[in-house]
């Protein structure tokens, strides 16, 4: 299978006045086409950090970031936007949800800045919306959900572009197991449909579905190895 | 990419329309500012439209006048008046004055015609009079040289005195007497209108009504047999341009003051520069207005500013997820910027409707002549757009800044 990710040396510092930390030290990642890897370890390794370098919202320090054969490390502002829009889903821990726009206004909001028709933006939303289970709920604003159909909200978002990879940190963090569960279901159909997906999770129970647990451990991979 | 200005002006209005009240509260600087521009600029324009009429209907541009100069001490001694000498020697030194009127005007009494009187001020004057003066002929004729010559006993009236004295007969031919002598009628003047300007009601609505209560008489007849003691004490002449009076002034105005020995016991205008002086004074009061309309649109901009960058903090969070979901820096400060425009642009309109209404109200009620011109609505638009790019640049661009980790993590 092709490299959907490739990282080298990937460093990330912050820079806090006169102290600097070093939230990556020298990351080697590689992560196939179609793989459903979840990463974990402690508070503060640095998960967080890399999903955002490898989501694009940020850029390493020094290292190199390939995504799906592009350099994408060096990248100006607003090339890297376009590159959350079209290849990157991301799902938070807290939905960011835009509490003044329904659902389908929220799941449509990639396809506007995609440049779609106000009709293929609807289409695809309620049609996304539908696979995750609230079709019957596009016009609800966010406060009026509960916190798992929020993130099923948020995962239609994430998705709805289609894009070539699922991001995800820690999907189920302010969830109850019932509802945690439920949002794994999904992620676990998506995966099984073909798609890339990547979990921060602190849950084994979330951990033993992936193919794949990278553990990181102060700012480095400790071991990535095959599971089940 | 980028979402298109349609797109912009949609998710503006949503904006706009989700935070109603904040909207509002940020727009009212630019509504009064707005409002303002709307009504000064019309009273401003009425007032000139005004001027230009009250100047034409008194005679034109191209008229100079000698009155005495009551700003003068005259303790000091002089006598503000002209003899029949003097006014000749005027005449043959400005041979340029295409017309040339001097006047008397003799204390008021009653003219009677049979059973009924009327109270008028009479003036004896020059045919040049109706040059000068611009005045039509409704019936006969007016005074002319043989009149002057052979100090004729006819008199002019105007329209009012002619309705007075005479209601619906014809008064042509027939006679008056006043301060016992008897004139006959030769003539009556059209009758001199211009709508009255705040409010004066002692004329009614016609503001030049005091101009057709009056009489008129050959100068010469009154100088010879009503009282030799009367003098000149106002001259009116024409000259070929409003150009050629400014410098005919000058002229006249040395002449009389070389007559008088250097006092300056006259006074001789130009009516294009009573005009212009007008026209500076209303420039004055105009700047005054715009500045303070300037000054309130710079306030309610800055008004805006701080309202839209504490909107930008507040919605730093949703700016986040925008980004993160793939808009670009540009989209962000398009939305931002075109949301403030369209605030300020919304309240430029109900500015622009105030001012109406308050234009409505003021040229009612102050009878007032106002033009509201569709300028002044295209203008009034396109400053309070002009406001809200101005002011809506800086935290627009803020907003387009943030840096979507930071801002996701902003509570
Ligand atoms: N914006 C920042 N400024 C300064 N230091 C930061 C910043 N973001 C992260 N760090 C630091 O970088 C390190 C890694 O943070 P990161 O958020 O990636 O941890 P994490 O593994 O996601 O932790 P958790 O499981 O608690 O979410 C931490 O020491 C953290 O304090
Ligand atoms: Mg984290």
């Amino acid at each position: 299978m092709a490299e959907i990710i490739a990282t080298k040396n990937l460093i990330k510092d912050y820079n806090l006045g006169k102290v600097k930390v070093r939230a990556l030290n020298g990351v080697d990642l590689t992560i196939e086409a179609g793989e459903f890897v979840a990463i974990m370890g402690p508070s503060g390794s640095g998960k967080s950090t890399l999903m955002h370098i490898i989501g694009c919202l940020d850029s390493p320090t020094s290292g190199e970031y390939h995504l799906d054969g592009v350099l994408v490390s060096q990248m100006a502002k607003d090339d890297l936007a376009s590159i959350r829009n079209s290849k990157i889903g991301f799902v938070f821990q807290s939905f960011n949800l835009l509490p003044h726009l329904n659902i389908l206004k929220n799941v449509e909001l990639p396809l506007m800045y995609a440049g779609e028709s106000l009709r293929e933006r609807s289409r695809k939303a309620r049609e996304i919306l539908a696979s995750v289970g609230l079709s019957d709920r596009l016009r609800h604003k966010p406060s009026e959900l509960s916190g798992g159909q929020r993130q099923r909200v948020a995962i239609a978002r994430a998705i709805v572009n289609n894009p070539a990879i699922l991001l995800a940190d820690e999907p189920t963090g302010n969830l109850d197991s019932q509802a945690g569960g439920d949002i794994l279901e999904i992620f676990t159909r998506l995966h099984s449909q073909g798609n890339t997906v990547i979990i921060v999770t602190h849950d084994k129970a979330v951990a033993q579905r992936a193919g794949r647990i990278i553990r990181i451990m102060d700012g480095r991979i400790e071991d990535g190895h095959l599971t089940g | 990419m980028a979402i298109s200005l349609a797109e912009s002006l949609h998710l503006g209005i949503l904006d706009i329309l989700t935070r109603k009240v904040r909207s509002a509260v940020t727009v009212i600087g630019i509504v009064l500012g707005v409002m303002c521009i709307m009504v000064v600029l019309a009273i401003v324009n009425g007032m000139n439209k005004t001027t230009m009429e009250w100047m034409s209907q008194r005679g034109g541009l191209s008229k100079v006048e000698v009155r005495p100069n009551w700003g003068y001490d005259f303790s000091k001694g002089g006598d503000p008046s002209l003899s029949l000498r003097e006014i000749r020697l005027i005449r043959e030194l400005v041979p340029q004055a295409t017309a040339f009127n001097p006047q008397v005007s003799l204390p008021e009494a009653e003219m009677q015609v049979g059973d009924s009187g009327y109270v008028c001020p009479v003036f004896g004057v020059y045919p040049d009079m109706l040059k000068v003066e611009e005045w039509k002929i409704a019936k006969g004729r007016f005074i002319n040289e043989f009149d002057i010559s052979n100090h004729n006993n006819v008199v002019v009236l105007g329209s009012t005195v002619a309705k007075e004295l005479f209601s619906s007969r014809d008064p042509l031919g027939r006679y008056v007497s006043w301060g016992g002598h008897r004139f006959m009628v030769i003539g009556v003047l059209g009758e001199r209108y211009m709508k009255n300007q705040g409010g004066g009601e002692t004329f009614g609505e016609n503001g030049l009504e005091y101009l057709n209560r009056r009489a008129f008489l050959p100068l010469s007849t009154v100088i010879s047999k009503i009282n030799p003691k009367l003098r000149i004490s106002s001259l009116e002449l024409q000259a070929a341009s409003p150009e050629k009076a400014k410098e005919m002034r000058k002229q006249v105005e040395e002449i009389i003051l070389n007559l008088k020995q250097g006092k300056a016991l006259f006074r001789v205008d130009s009516a294009q520069e009573q005009m212009d002086m007008m026209r500076k004074n209303s420039m004055i009061f105009t700047s005054i207005f715009i500045l303070i309309a300037v000054i309130s649109l710079l306030v309610g901009g800055i008004v805006i500013m701080n309202i839209m960058l504490a909107s930008v903090k507040e919605r730093t969070r949703e700016i986040g997820v925008r980004i993160a979901v793939g808009a670009r820096r540009r989209d962000i400060v398009i939305q931002f910027l075109v949301q403030t425009v369209l605030i300020t642009a919304l309240g430029g309109v109900v500015g622009i409707l105030l001012g109406y209404a308050i234009l409505d109200l003021v040229g009612g009620y102050l009878k007032l002549e106002v033009v509201a011109s569709v300028r002044m609505i295209w203008t009034a638009l396109l400053v309070s757009i002009g406001v809200g790019l101005l002011f809506g640049i800086m935290p627009a661009v803020r907003a387009g800044r943030l840096d979507p980790i930071e801002a996701l993590r902003e509570e």
